[in-house]
């Protein structure tokens, strides 16, 4: 199910000879895990003020190992968001702004020669980092795109016929712009469905602004948020370790029951051109283990499988034409399935 | 039939003012209709009533299938006193067989469902028309008034059912409450024995009543119709101011025509001659007349002949300047047009009596093909429809999906579920599904079977809130969208009772965790006091 969970368990001190003992250690590993990830949305919290779903959903993904893809006008903070992620998180940040210029290998990195110890020398892109932040992704044409492809879905990068490995835990933070068409390159479908959610940033509640306003114009920097005072709150063996937690929590065979139908349902539902493939049942019940993580909970619930159905599903399914004329949004159609799948009972 | 006796004023009406004076026709010789319809009507109803006993009704709908035949008469009586011979009650029933015999079968069989019937009816009892004059004249004569004739059929219809229904009532209103209670157990204990059936003719005999009164009214409101199209199309009005104006004038019209005669013979010795005039003028220029030379002294006269500008060449130069701009503005326009397709036919047309002849035989043979062609297209076009309709239900059936997916999208109204589901997340939740004493049940269920006793407690719950409480729960809700819902009726211990338990069931259904044994004790215990107070534990 979670193939990309690190195998090493170096921080999960489950191997206990005691089983009941074991049991009592699992679940107060379980209860200060909860903790930590409480702890990291509050923090982010203190950085973006009231985006409180979006940041449920980006702790969702890091703790379910996914890749995300936020979308949204310009100004709502989504860079931002990143970087405090980067902030909290003790581990390499890196940030390629895409621009149509731009080549695979400013991605992946490429062999350089060297002039006095005259042979290739490998040199490693801005790729080799656990969190990477593509600006404007859309932005770069369908080859810079796909140079994240492979990194993406398998953790490694092909250079000059290696693959290396990529340090883990890895995730791509990729942002998008919804209104400017002009001059960018709208993602291919293989590119969008590795993303595991895609977020929409919507602008923020009356209170929420006047509070940012108020705390933007007191910093001494121009125009934005200062991350500097973010505390790091975790190291990249810890994320790991998070995310061994989340993939050992529990799933009801009626739980896993409900993410598939839900997945299948997208593709014989007639406002669906394309339906949602097997990534999303995987990234349903992935997902919605890392929400019950971030609950508190002991283990998964039909509501967390419901709660980030929208955002897996959304960027995975195509409208059909007649709907696209008639100005719904997939949203719209998405959240009418999500009304008429039957929830688990019994 | 001579229009200026008649008893109403004859003028062009509306189609309704012309009803409103047939209904004013029965009322002046009610006495007369009604009698002659019940002395008619009754002796017949009474004989089905006695032949068909068993069943009351086929003797009904026997003596409403001969309506017909009885309206012969009242129509037979209004055509006469409309002109004033209103007959006796003898004379009119003494005439009423001789009125049955035209086409009876055609007015009983296909034309009894005709919804014009009363207009219809004059043409073929008074013009005595059958057959295709028949249908040509009411082709003329409905030109207007089908529709008008068909709503006053429907209008009688819904009359009909009004009154008898109104007397049924009353009739109903009249029995002894012990008769009426000896009904009703008689009907409840024996449903099938015939002990009533007199209830039935009675009820039967209502009707027959109600269409003494009404039956009249409906022949003169069709007669009255018919009548005034008739004025209509033949000016009767126009002929009834001529005729009226010949009676009156009758008398001093030759008297008009002598003195007129003779004044105009005096007229030409009253001619006036000028004396001066007379006394120049020759005896030629008398005999011819005075008018007939141009008056030397008259407007026309030349004058002015001796001066530079005679009286004439003032005229010329006048008309001259008339003729002219800004006077008379003449331009030529000049543009293309179709060729008049009539104006064609005109010049191409010789009298030639041979070539008319072949002509209007052709037309004629034309008119015959035309007519059969009708029947062909009538044929099509029946086919066509039905092939219409058949692809649009097929339609609706081929995007039944689609259109259910949508409806929402299309406005359309969804009607609201007035019942609660019985079945709901593949669980009965009809409150008779469940036991009685859900609490005891639980009790003996949770030693053994923990899991059967929390998913009894909490399909009851959301039995209670689907039945007690209204609450619209969807398939597609999960247990946190029902304690939302549940918070929403703003009631704190439901709400307490139903997140307890909640948290209790998705421990055990998705944890696999067993409930702790106290939870027992006090899930049955909010359990009653919430649903069940007058019980104790």
């Amino acid at each position: 199910m979670s193939e990309h969970t690190p195998d090493q368990p170096s921080a999960s001190p489950a191997t206990s000879p005691a089983p009941a003992s074991s049991a009592a250690n699992t679940a107060q590993q379980r209860q200060r895990a909860s903790q930590l990830a409480q702890a990291l949305r509050l923090e982010l919290q203190k950085a973006l003020i009231g985006q409180a779903q979006v940041i449920d959903d980006v702790l969702t993904a890091l703790i379910a190992g996914g890749h995300v893809l936020i979308e949204g006008v310009p100004g709502l903070g989504k860079t931002l968001l990143v970087r405090a992620l980067a902030k909290c998180f003790g581990g390499e940040f890196s940030r390629i702004q895409f621009t149509p210029d731009l080549m695979p290998s400013d991605v992946t990195g490429h062999a350089v020669y060297d002039l006095q110890s005259e042979q290739f020398k490998l040199r490693k892109g801005p790729v080799f980092t656990n969190l990477l932040l593509a600006d404007e992704i859309n932005r770069a044409p369908a080859k810079t795109q796909a140079a994240l492809l492979e990194v993406m879905q398998e953790r490694q990068v092909t250079l000059e016929g290696r693959a290396l490995v990529v340090p883990l835990p890895f995730m791509v933070l990729a942002t998008q712009n919804p209104i400017e068409q002009e001059g960018t390159y709208p993602l291919p479908e293989a590119e969008l469905d590795r993303f595991m959610l895609k977020l929409r940033m919507d602008y923020p509640q009356q209170d929420e602004e006047m509070l940012m306003v108020r705390q933007v114009t007191r910093s001494s920097k121009a125009d934005m948020l200062e991350v500097a005072p973010l505390r790091t709150l975790l190291q990249g063996k810890d994320v790991q370790a998070l995310q061994k937690i989340a993939s050992d929590l529990p799933v009801d065979e009626q739980v896993l029951d409900y993410a598939v139908r839900l997945a299948r349902a997208t593709r014989s539902w007639p406002g669906f051109a394309i339906g949602a493939g097997p990534r999303a049942s995987i990234a349903l019940v992935r997902g919605s283990r890392a929400r019950a993580l971030l609950r508190g909970g002991d283990f998964v619930i039909p509501d967390d499988i419901k709660g980030c159905a929208l955002a897996i599903l959304r960027h995975r399914v195509r409208l059909s034409p007649e709907l696209d004329i008639e100005g719904l949004s997939v949203d719209q159609v998405l959240q009418q399935l999500l009304d008429q799948v039957p929830a688990p009972r019994l | 039939m001579r229009l200026t006796e008649a008893s109403v004023a004859i003028r062009p009406r509306s189609n309704w003012e012309a009803m409103d004076l047939g209904v004013l026709l029965a009322r002046r010789h009610a006495g007369l209709l009604m009698a002659s319809w019940a002395l008619v009507t009754l002796p017949i109803f009474a004989l089905l009533c006695l032949v068909f006993w068993d069943s009351p009704g086929i003797a009904m709908f026997v003596f409403w299938w001969l309506k017909p035949a009885y309206e012969r008469l009242p129509l037979y009586i209004l055509s006469n006193c409309l002109f004033g011979n209103t007959p006796t009650l003898k004379q009119a029933l003494k005439a009423y067989p001789r009125l049955l015999k035209p086409q009876l079968l055609a007015s009983l069989t296909w034309r009894r469902l005709s919804t014009t019937r009363s207009f219809d009816m004059p043409v073929m009892q008074l013009e005595g028309l059958s057959g295709t004059a028949r249908s040509q004249r009411l082709a003329v004569l409905g030109h207007k008034n089908t529709g008008t004739a068909t709503w006053l059929t429907v209008v009688g219809v819904h009359l009909e059912m009004a009154l008898s229904l109104g007397l049924a009532t009353l009739f109903y209103l009249m029995l002894p409450q012990q008769l009426e209670l000896d009904w009703s157990w008689q009907s409840l204990i024996a449903p099938g024995q015939n002990d009533w059936m007199w209830l039935e003719h009675l009820s039967n005999g209502l009707y027959a009543l109600l269409l003494i009164v009404w039956e009249p009214v409906y022949v003169a409101c069709g007669f009255c119709l018919y009548l005034n199209r008739r004025t209509a199309l033949e000016a009767w009005d126009i002929e009834l101011v001529f005729r009226q104006l010949q009676q009156r004038l009758k008398g001093i019209a030759y008297a008009l025509l002598l003195g007129a005669g003779l004044l105009f013979s005096q007229l030409p010795g009253t001619a006036m001659a000028n004396p001066e005039l007379k006394a120049s003028s020759t005896s030629a220029e008398l005999t011819s007349g005075p008018h007939l030379t141009p008056d030397p002294l008259g407007p026309h006269a030349e004058r002015l002949q001796k001066q530079a500008l005679s009286s004439q060449a003032a005229q010329q130069s006048i008309t001259q300047l008339l003729d002219k701009p800004p006077f008379k503005n003449p331009e030529t326009v000049t543009r293309w047009r179709l060729r008049d397709e009539a104006d064609a036919n005109k010049e191409e047309f010789t009298p030639d009596p041979d070539f008319l002849e072949s002509l209007f035989s052709g037309l004629k043979t034309l008119g015959k093909l035309w007519e059969s062609m009708e029947t062909l297209a009538r044929v099509f076009s029946v086919l066509l429809w039905a092939g219409l309709l058949a692809l649009i239900a097929w339609v609706l059936w081929r995007y039944r999906d689609w259109l259910s997916t949508f409806t929402g999208r299309f406005g359309l109204p969804q009607r609201p579920h007035k019942l609660p589901p019985s079945q709901m997340f593949g669980l009965e939740v009809t409150p008779e599904s469940l036991p009685d004493d859900i609490c005891r049940e639980v009790s003996q269920l949770w030693e053994h079977e923990p899991r059967a006793a929390l998913s009894l407690l909490y399909r009851a719950l959301l039995s209670r809130l689907l039945h007690d409480y209204k609450l619209a729960l969807k398939s597609a809700h999960t247990e946190s969208e029902v304690l939302q819902l549940v918070a929403s009726l703003q009631q704190p211990s439901l709400e307490q009772f139903s997140s307890s338990l909640t948290l209790h069931w998705q421990n055990l259904a998705y944890g696999h965790r067993l409930p702790p044994a106290t939870a027992k004790q006090s899930l049955c215990n909010s359990w009653r006091q919430l649903f069940e107070p007058g019980v104790e534990a």
